[in-house]
């Protein structure tokens, strides 16, 4: 019996880009029916080797195959037809329709001239019941929580008739117990033949859920390994040829000066629901305060009302001996309040602009980058250059858009810009999001050392390891309230989860 | 290279527009049975006595002065992503206020100049900063409310035409305020083309070139080397990361829209000081729209709105003759109209080559954003 063709052969794939390092003679066999994880340094070319097989570029060398026939893609759109189908990292849905709206926008069902809805329907509950995503057609998007909106861009691309799935960093917005339900309705796509190719840096979970593994290091593949038998430990070797970083701090470094106080700050939405619920902490220098909580239970009203970026409703802020309350965001940024954005596309940075322009952004009143009323181009463009170096930023130069940086780059850039200048508290919002090992060691480590030079930081993140890891407090936020005050130094994932959802209580 | 392929790709959109446009006009030629190369010639015929085409050059520039400041004031708001549809109503309520504030005082003639520019600059201001303070406080578009204010200005200034700054007896054939003083008026250029060793034009080169120059080298550095340009900048190229950066959005929007109005009341001067010295019914009308396609054209670069400006006045100066030559001269306005449209495609297919170009350099999906310019098309067209 001869064994079928691969669902995904690459031979040979080399894309050059002026300046960046790209791909250079990958070669990735993808067997029908299996979960294939790709793990690997972002900005080494995992995103750019996704590109190539769903048709976003071509290849300067080697050859696709799908299903055992060499395909030459020139657009996403042959590679759907071909039964690729692509789940990207961040959600590409429209809050103000239905799931089912959402499921159907782009390939519309027509039926003459009007729109097949009930036919639509019917194919999405198939979807649905045979993968047990569990999705309800009539609900709002917006309505929905990150599980879900995940959930329902897998059954667009099944929708489209994808056999071939590839997921990018699914996991990272995903708290544990939405981690467990995505690898079961992973495991019903694969049960049912289908081929799932997975993108991830989170160890562990690739040795759960997949079948086999390769590692691209550097923009070539370094090896595959049997998730049955490879620890994680010798996985992270091969990623970045050295041993995996932990996000665990040294001594205790929290001395007793408050440098921000937050008392009894409450942020009402516009319809008056409590998004922020009279929430007191307190931020010492040298102190890493975590806040833990699944998406939208308020943490990112908080982070914007401690950036003067959302009104209160009620509370004070201080910041040292003064009152902060009502100062502008610029006021808090002068006076040392440094701030990583959860969205580093909506929030941190002008992706149209050169990066030395990126480094005066939040910073457009602090020496080097202005002189008086003018911009100093010169002082910009050479501390840009200073953080590209410092900060380890793979890019061209000052010049290059921001929009050409992988995500791990813009990300160094952002975390290099508000370390600068001297700040007195930090707010890192998801500062290693969609961040690849190398850069996550890199941002955790500088995280450290600031944390050791006095800095105060507030740190929210999804990835439970690294808020149990750096937190010195870690407090727990649900529907707006800080729910819990845990140790880090004695509580695990699970247990942090079970306060998120609620469920300890 | 680089620097040369940026200016390519920069010069690519216009000039594709300017064939585009060209061929598009050519063919409407045809279609109501003229030659097109008839057409082609009237346009570069500026007269064969060195005095005509003197006399040519002035008729351009001093059209183009207008049309530059009119394109500034539309591109300040482009800038950061607001859509002053209003600058036709700011200039033209601000000229008949200068013009009667002008008439009505006599002062040494710096001092009256100066004040006219003033009183036109804070009416166009003021105008245009009501539709600004009406975005930041009540959420109103600033399409809708600068639409709509254009119609109050124009009917509020033929009321003060016809009622109080009436200057013309009742019954003549056009109303108009009362002419400005001698001190009250731009002194012309001819001197200075006489100096040259050029024959003088028949009418005067408006010495509003020189502060339009100004304000363009003015406007290009705040733009570029300013804080204030910055903050200006980023609020249009993402507002929720300038509102993060620090910037305030709110003052930004009624800056931007006090500059954007300020410049436009400017668009009257250089005729009302330079030649009519009055402002009444015959006053030059629609440079606040042509504003916004001179704005596209220069793709809201202060040089390029230089180089925009000067090709519509070009056009407009060939109307008379090719009226002479049989065609009719709303060919002018067909080939104008053309270029716009052109235009925005052209910068649009630029746009989508310069993300290519840097999606090629990297590795990141870009998100598609267009820019101010082209949204606005639905609007300017």
């Amino acid at each position: 019996m001869t064994e079928s063709p691969p669902a995904v052969e690459l031979r040979g794939i080399t894309k050059r880009f002026p300046g960046v390092v790209a791909n250079s003679d990958i070669n990735l066999v993808v067997r029908r029916g299996e979960v294939h994880a790709i793990v690997g340094e972002n900005g080494a070319g995992k995103s750019t080797l996704m590109k190539t097989l769903y048709g976003m570029h071509r290849p300067d060398e080697g050859s696709i195959s799908v299903n055992g026939n060499e395909v030459h893609f020139k657009s996403p759109a042959e590679a759907i037809a071909t039964g690729i189908g692509m789940v990207h990292q961040h959600f590409m849905l429209a809050d103000n329709l239905t799931v089912l709206e959402n499921i159907v926008l782009g390939s519309e069902p027509r039926s003459g001239l009007t729109l097949d809805f009930a036919g639509a329907r019917r194919k999405l509950a198939e979807i649905s019941t045979s993968y047990g995503l569990d999705l309800e057609p009539d609900e709002l998007v917006e309505r929905l929580g990150v599980g879900d909106r995940q959930r329902v861009e897998i059954a667009k691309v099944l929708y489209r008739g994808a056999t071939i799935l590839i997921l990018d960093e699914p996991t990272a917005v995903l708290v544990p117990q939405e981690v467990d339900e995505l690898f079961g309705n992973l495991a019903e796509l694969k049960s049912d033949g289908l081929t799932v190719i997975f993108i991830s840096h989170k160890l562990d979970e690739v040795r759960r859920v997949a079948d086999s593994i390769t590692v691209i290091r550097r923009g070539t593949t370094v090896g595959t390994a049997d998730p049955k038998t490879v620890t994680a430990k010798q996985l992270a070797e091969m990623m970045v040829g050295s041993e995996l970083p932990t996000p665990e701090t040294r001594d205790t470094t929290v001395t007793d000066d408050v440098v921000l106080g937050v008392d009894d700050v409450t942020v009402l939405s516009p319809t008056g629901r409590p998004l922020v619920d009279s929430v007191s902490l307190r931020v010492r220098r040298g102190e890493v305060v975590g806040i833990a909580g699944v998406e939208g239970n308020g943490q990112a009203e908080l982070v914007e009302a401690i950036m003067g970026l959302h009104e209160l409703s009620a509370g004070q802020l201080t910041f040292g001996a003064e009152d902060m309350t009502h100062w502008s965001t610029r006021r808090r940024r002068e006076a040392g309040v440094g701030f990583i954005p959860e969205d580093r596309h909506r929030q941190g940075m002008l992706l149209d602009a050169p990066l030395w322009e990126n480094r005066i952004l939040g910073h457009q009143t602090e020496a080097p980058m202005v002189k008086g009323i003018f911009i100093d181009r010169k002082g910009s463009r050479r501390d840009c250059a200073r953080i590209m170096s410092e900060y380890d930023v793979r890019a061209p130069g000052c010049d290059t858009l921001a929009v050409a940086l992988s995500g791990g780059n813009q990300q160094k850039l952002i975390v290099g810009r508000e370390m600068s200048g001297a700040p007195k508290l930090l707010i890192a919002s998801h500062p290693t999001r969609g961040v690849d090992v190398g850069a996550q060691a890199a941002i955790w480590e500088l995280l450290k050392d600031a944390r050791s030079a006095g800095l105060a930081i507030i740190l929210i993140s999804a990835d439970l390891d690294e808020l149990i890891g750096l937190s010195d407090t870690l407090y727990v936020m649900l529907r707006g309230r800080l729910v819990a005050r845990l140790d880090p130094s004695d509580v695990t994932p699970e247990q942090l989860g079970t306060h998120m959802t609620g469920a300890a209580a | 290279m680089k620097v040369a392929r940026r200016l390519g790709l920069a010069l690519f959109a216009p000039v594709l527009a300017l064939v585009v446009a060209m061929v598009i006009s050519a063919l409407v030629i045809l279609a109501i049975g003229e030659n097109p190369t008839v057409a082609l010639r009237e346009l570069f015929n500026f007269g064969d006595s060195s005095a005509s085409q003197v006399q040519a050059v002035a008729v351009i520039v001093n059209r183009a002065i207008p049309l530059f400041l009119a394109g500034l004031a539309v591109s300040i708001g482009f800038r950061m992503g607001l859509f002053n549809i209003g600058v036709e109503g700011q200039y033209r309520l601000a000229t008949v206020m200068a013009a009667w504030v002008g008439s009505a005082v006599v002062l040494p003639a710096p001092l009256h100049l100066l004040l006219i520019v003033l009183v036109a600059m804070s009416v166009g201001a003021i105008w245009a900063g009501i539709a600004g303070v009406l975005k930041v406080t009540r959420g109103v578009s600033e399409v809708i409310s600068t639409i709509m204010l254009n119609f109050i200005a124009l009917g509020l200034a033929s009321y003060l035409l016809t009622g109080p700054f009436q200057g013309t007896v009742e019954g003549s054939l056009v109303t108009a305020t009362k002419d400005i003083p001698e001190s009250g008026r731009f002194p012309s250029l001819n001197g200075l083309l006489g100096g040259l060793g050029l024959a003088q034009p028949r009418s005067d080169l408006y010495g509003f070139l020189i502060p339009a120059i100004v304000v363009g080298v003015v406007i290009a550095i705040v733009l570029k080397r300013t804080r204030f340009g910055f903050d200006l900048r980023a609020s249009g190229l993402n507002p929720t990361a300038a509102t993060a950066s620090g910037v305030n959005a709110k003052t930004m929007v009624v800056k931007a829209m006090l500059i954007s109005g300020g410049l436009a009341g400017l668009i009257g001067l250089p005729d009302l000081l330079g030649d009519t010295h009055h402002y009444g019914t015959e006053f030059t009308s629609g440079l606040g729209f042509l504003g916004i396609a001179v704005a596209l054209l220069g793709r809201n670069n202060p040089l390029g709105i230089a180089f925009g400006a000067l090709l519509f006045a070009f056009l407009d100066r060939a109307a008379l003759s090719l009226q002479f030559a049989g065609i009719p001269s709303q060919v002018v306005v067909i080939i104008q109209g053309t270029i716009v449209l052109a235009v925005v495609i052209a910068n649009e297919i630029a746009r989508r080559i310069a993300i290519r170009q840097a999606e090629r350099t990297g590795a990141n999906l870009p998100t598609a954003r267009p820019a101010a310019g082209e949204q606005q098309a639905t609007v300017a067209t």
